[in-house]
């Protein structure tokens, strides 16, 4: 790429490690300083800011599993098929010593958790994540949601999700954890074939995903998605669409469709090679991915992100906060979170985050992680994010915190991909703004494309099938 | 610390003699330059060696106590080992320090095992003839590459010399590299004392070598030596047979100042180093040289002897080979092959040597694009240390600003490659290589051609004759080999000038063939259709006229000039669809289909297509941590850096030079 006609992100700053009132407004006066006025005027609602407010979501952690799934590469603890139980739903047992431990672990970490922010809003958003969260048994969940409340407060109308298994729930464990606040039901299905769940190591088959589904219909949870997998081994077309149809059968309001990653340390990366048999072919694969968008848009699900599915309003919010770049509290064994624009990873060992949260008691740990904020690793997050949504990359806010240059310099590396389908460009109106015209607003000295183009968006599916590529592109350009 | 025990070793044997010599040059001499002569003793650049110990004295050396012989043979017959025994035995060099093949000093000759550049030492040694008091004899050997790219260098290092070792492998036996360096040294008239190394090993047959040496090239059994440059057998027959067989140098020593200048390089701390051999007069320390052909003068602020590492001695005699420094900044002022001689005197210009004529050409573009100038000053620097090496700059729509380098051949091509990237840090893309031709037009012009892309794909006038350079090659092979070979130059367009046998079992065949043909893979070729018994040399002959066309390759319909190549027609086809299979598995997929074609002019002659990647996208983004994904499109983004962007397709930097390999 020449010179002349790419511009990166040059900027970057330094910040305190400690998510202090100090630091923010620290960011904020070289934000200011670094960008241009029109950027000033929207400084409040600058994406180089975004990241810097009080967060309103929090993640936490539940990593118990009754076993691994072969796929799985996810900080869990496995906590082993009971057979003196003949009662599954017994599995997790409010006595069990190691969740227990775990769920005190957990709320030790969250009271730690000291934040100094000007304003202290109320969470909007929880995420139960696993692990299978529903195998905590209600009492324990409980106390953590009442342990968030008293730290951050919760707003009462707030989205508080839980991923569920089938088969370590009934109607009543339902029951009781609604009455305490969750108003949203992850479900993790992945295949509608006893043979296929076998061969993924699932700890359910096909019969129980059903039961699962009454006990959700049965207890009124409106909101609730599906997880389904696409690409296992063995799986056919005819499969998938059985699945899918399946899925739609269901009327869940959400669906997550995850093409298999398959994960180095896992059974699956020791046995399979990706595109190869018995895994389908990258073309097949593909397939799959395409299969899965016309089927779920022909049912009325809009796909607002690569692998997220919603009818309705019932788009996951918690999962809009990671896409938009706000920040985000994350509780729990080997969780991410994102204070004060710095990413921070808990470990995943269960001695180390036990060590962790006592340093976090006495001091000796902090909670933020620490580092330097990179406004180039802002601007690539953006840019990473934004492209996994429908919604796409707003340029115009993108040129106000990063300069009119480096749009420019996007759309110029994409001018192919416009013209080859993969890239949408739309208008204020979102009305799709056509090739020639792009390429002649690239090739224009005095044009500035964002007055022109507001929104870039990857085509659902030829673009979506190939972000990965695409969104390398950009980063070659915004930090080369 | 090597150096310095070596010198005050031979200083031991030289103190006694240094009386009498002095005295008698003293008395020899009308010259007036001869008091300078005692100033200039016990000189030394090197401050380690202080002025009251004195080094080298190199007067003690008049010309019948000197004798200069290069180290000729076929590739890997051992020169470099033999050199390093020789050295060894003279106390040169210390015994078991220092790597084996001591003079292949260059990274890339350590690596590849082999020697590139000439390497001169000064050595001295006593010799004891029968009954006669042992006298000291100062020794110049010049070990010289083997590989026939380097032939120029091995020309060079004889012009400097009047004898020399012939080295030949006692099992392998004669090779074609040994006929083409017995015959450079025969033609400049110089002493050949036949070596037949490598005795130690199992299947040395050197009585059959011997036969060999007879036959074609009538030289006597009876003078042959044979050693192991391995285990040091019949080592120390080797100088007592160079100062008995070898003439003194012939130079005259009270003519005015005449030195052939045979080489020279760069040195971060000297600047440009002069190797020189004194064919007349002597040469002190502070004199007003001048150089013939560029007309510059200079003082010589340093003048020594490579024993082996530079070393002051302040002068050098009539017959001696050594180094001169002057103020000189680049070595493009020092031309190889250029007479030195005294300002103000006049003499009569050396003979010199006949210019380097360059083989192949191939386009070296900075792999980032950005990079042009790091690039160009690494090729400044590079060329310094190989004058052999032409380079003009150049652009290419796919690749950027860049070079035209000529060059010796492909191993010389791949080593200044090599030698950028390791001595200079630079990272290059170098197209296909090509060899010079010759076009005319109907209108009458003709077109020289050492970039395929600057001929027009297509022409305004129609093409009227074209010319290709041709070569001379000598193959040597077991005769059981002889059939396919044959075949093998006939596929190359080869015309049979000789076929003889050397002895039984090997043949010598001689061919006139097109450069193009043997230019890239013909060796290769060569050596698995013989199992690797065949040798193989070739010489530059004339052009000849030949059907020849341009073969373009487009990528979804855009031609990339830096892939374009020329080729005779009866094999455009051939070529077009080699070129088009390979770039097919060299190029990933991409994000849409991509269309190769081959084409002459707008004829289509071969096409392949690959198709679009099907998906590349990471679905499971959980839990808010990206911080993974992310370091994978890092990668990725990293990736597209090794690739060069023509039109819209991403080509890998390795294609362009790898793609060469089509015959
Ligand atoms: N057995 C045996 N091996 C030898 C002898 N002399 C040299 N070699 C080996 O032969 C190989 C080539 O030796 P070099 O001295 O590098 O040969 P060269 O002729 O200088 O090679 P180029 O400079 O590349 O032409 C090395 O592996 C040496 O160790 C010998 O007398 N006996
Ligand atoms: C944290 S995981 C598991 C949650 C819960 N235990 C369950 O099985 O539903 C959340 C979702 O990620 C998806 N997932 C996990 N590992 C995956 C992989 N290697 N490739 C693709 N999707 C994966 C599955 O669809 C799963 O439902
Ligand atoms: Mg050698």
């Amino acid at each position: 790429m020449l010179k002349t006609t790419i511009s990166p992100i040059i900027l970057s700053f330094a910040g305190k490690p400690k998510a202090s009132r100090f630091i923010f407004q620290a960011f904020n006066k070289v934000v200011l300083q670094d960008t241009t006025p029109s950027a000033r005027r929207n400084a409040s609602t600058n994406l180089t800011t975004l990241h810097q407010g009080p967060p309103t979501s929090a993640y936490v952690h539940l990593p118990f599993c009754r076993k691994r799934c072969h796929y799985c590469d996810f900080p869990i603890l496995a906590l082993g098929t009971s057979s003196s139980s003949s009662n599954v739903y017994e599995e997790g047992k409010e006595d069990d010593p190691r969740i227990t431990n775990y769920v005190d672990l957990l709320v030790r970490e969250i009271k730690a958790t000291r934040t100094d922010f000007d304003a202290n809003p109320n969470l909007e958003t929880v995420f139960f994540g696993g692990g299978t969260p529903s195998l905590v048994p209600p009492k324990l969940v409980s106390l953590v949601l009442e342990t968030l409340t008293l730290n951050f407060g919760l707003t009462p109308d707030a989205e508080i999700s839980m991923e569920m298994d089938p088969g370590t729930f009934d109607g009543q464990k339902l029951k009781e954890l609604m009455d305490l606040g969750v108003n949203r039901v992850s479900l993790g299905v992945q295949a509608f074939q006893d043979e296929l769940l076998k061969a993924c190591g699932r700890a359910h088959g096909v019969s129980q995903v059903y039961e699962a589904i009454e006990f959700v219909k049965e207890c009124g949870v409106e909101n609730w998605s599906m997880d389904l997998i696409s690409s296992l081994p063995h799986q056919t077309l005819d499969m998938w669409e059985e699945s899918l149809r399946l899925a739609i059968q269901s009327k869940p309001n959400h669906v997550s469709v995850y093409d298999l990653q398959v994960e180095q340390g896992t059974k699956f990366g020791n046995l399979y090679t990706p595109g190869q048999s018995p895994l389908p072919s990258e073309t097949q694969s593909a397939e799959f991915y395409k299969t899965a968008s016309s089927m779920l848009r022909g049912a009325g699900y809009e796909h607002y992100e690569v692998s997220s599915y919603s009818k309705g309003d019932f788009k996951c919010k918690h999962n809009l906060i990671y896409w938009k770049n706000k920040p985000f509290y994350a509780f729990g064994l080997g969780s991410a979170s994102y204070v004060g624009g710095l990413r921070f990873s808990r470990p995943r060992r269960l001695k180390e985050y036990t060590n962790y949260v006592a340093d976090l008691e006495n001091g000796a740990a902090n909670w933020c992680g620490t580092g330097v904020v990179d406004l180039k690793d802002v601007a690539t997050d953006i840019v990473m994010l934004s492209f996994r949504t429908s919604k796409g990359l707003d340029l115009k806010e993108f040129g106000e915190a990063f300069g009119s240059e480096v749009v420019k310099s996007i759309c110029k590396v994409y001018e192919p991909y416009v013209e080859s389908g993969h890239i949408v460009c739309l208008d204020d109106m979102r009305r799709e703004v056509m090739s020639d015209e792009v390429n002649t607003l690239v090739a224009s000295d005095e044009a500035k494309i964002e007055n022109h183009v507001r929104y870039l968006r990857l085509k659902d599916p030829d673009g979506f099938l190939l972000s990965n590529e695409l969104i390398s592109l950009a980063f070659g350009v915004v930090a080369p | 610390m090597g150096s310095m025990y070596r010198a005050s070793k031979t200083l031991k044997s030289s103190r006694r003699a240094f009386s009498v010599l002095s005295n008698s040059l003293k008395s020899n001499r009308r010259d007036p330059l001869c008091i300078g002569l005692y100033q200039a003793y016990g000189f030394s650049s090197d401050s380690r060696h202080s002025s009251k110990e004195p080094t080298i004295d190199l007067t003690q050396f008049p010309s019948e106590k000197i004798r200069n012989f290069s180290i000729i043979a076929h590739i890997d017959h051992g020169k470099s080992t033999l050199a390093d025994r020789l050295m060894e035995l003279t106390g040169t060099i210390k015994k078991g320090h220092g790597q084996p093949q001591y003079l292949d000093k260059l990274q890339v000759e350590r690596e590849r095992g082999i020697t590139v550049k000439a390497q001169t030492a000064t050595m001295f040694y006593e010799n004891k003839v029968k009954d006669q008091e042992a006298s000291g004899f100062l020794l110049n050997l010049i070990d010289t590459p083997g590989h026939v790219d380097f032939s120029y260098e091995v020309s060079r290092s004889l012009s400097a010399c009047q004898g020399a070792l012939l080295v030949v492998d006692a099992a392998q036996g004669v090779q074609a590299q040994t006929v083409a360096n017995f015959y450079l040294a025969f033609e400049s008239n110089l002493t050949i004392v036949p070596v037949i190394n490598k005795i130690d090993q199992p299947t040395a047959d050197p009585e059959r070598v011997k036969a060999q040496l007879k036959s074609m090239f009538d030289l006597d059994t009876d003078d042959v030596l044979l050693v192991s440059a391995k285990t040091g057998l019949g080592l120390e027959h080797v100088l007592p047979a160079v100062i008995e067989r070898i003439p003194p140098p012939p130079g005259i020593s009270d003519s005015p100042l005449r030195m052939l200048l045979f080489d020279s390089f760069f040195n971060e701390y000297k600047g440009v180093i002069c190797y020189v051999s004194v064919v007349d007069g002597m040469l002190t320390k502070g004199d007003k040289v001048s150089f013939a052909a560029s007309g510059q003068s200079y003082e010589v602020l340093d003048v020594g002897i490579m024993h082996p590492e530079l070393t002051s001695t302040g002068m050098l005699l009539t017959g001696q080979v050594g180094y001169i420094v002057t103020g000189m900044r680049t070595t493009k002022e020092a031309r190889i092959g250029d007479t030195i001689y005294r300002t103000k005197t006049t003499v009569e210009p050396l003979p010199g040597f006949k210019p380097v004529r360059h083989m192949v050409f191939s386009g070296v573009y900075p792999a980032d694009g950005s990079d042009f100038e790091a690039l160009s000053h690494a090729i400044e620097k590079l060329t310094c240390n190989d004058a052999s090496v032409s380079v003009a700059k150049e652009t290419s729509t796919a690749l950027g600003m860049g070079f035209r380098c000529g060059f010796l051949g492909l191993l010389h091509m791949d080593v200044f490659h090599q030698r950028l990237e390791q001595e200079y840090g630079t990272q290059v893309i170098s197209t296909i290589p090509t060899v010079p031709y010759t076009f005319e037009y109907s209108d009458g012009t003709k077109l020289q051609v050492q970039n395929p892309a600057a001929l027009p794909s297509t022409p305004k006038y129609r093409v009227t004759a074209s010319w290709e350079p041709t070569v001379i090659a000598t193959i040597i092979l077991p005769s059981e080999y002889v059939g396919a070979v044959i075949n093998l130059c006939s596929d190359r367009r080869g015309q049979q000038l000789e076929y003889t046998f050397i002895d039984a079992q090997r043949v010598f065949l001689k061919y006139q063939l097109p450069l193009r043909e043997i230019v890239v893979d013909f060796y290769d070729e060569l050596k698995s259709i013989t199992s690797g018994y065949a040798s193989f040399d070739y010489e530059d002959a004339e052009y000849q006229a030949s059907d020849l066309v341009k073969v373009d390759i487009l990528l979804n319909g855009q031609a990339v000039d830096a892939l374009a190549t020329i080729v005779h027609k009866q094999k455009a086809y051939r070529v077009g669809k080699e070129l088009v299979e390979k770039l097919k598995n060299y190029i990933d997929r991409q994000m849409f289909e991509v269309m190769i074609q081959a084409a002459i002019g707008s004829k289509i002659i071969a096409r392949d297509t690959i198709s679009a990647m099907r998906k590349n996208v990471l679905a499971k983004c959980y839990g808010g941590d990206i911080t993974r994904k992310k370091k994978l499109l890092e990668k990725q983004k990293e990736g597209k850096k090794r690739m060069k962007r023509v039109g819209s397709v991403d080509i890998p930097h390795e294609a362009f030079q790898q793609i060469l390999k089509v015959s």
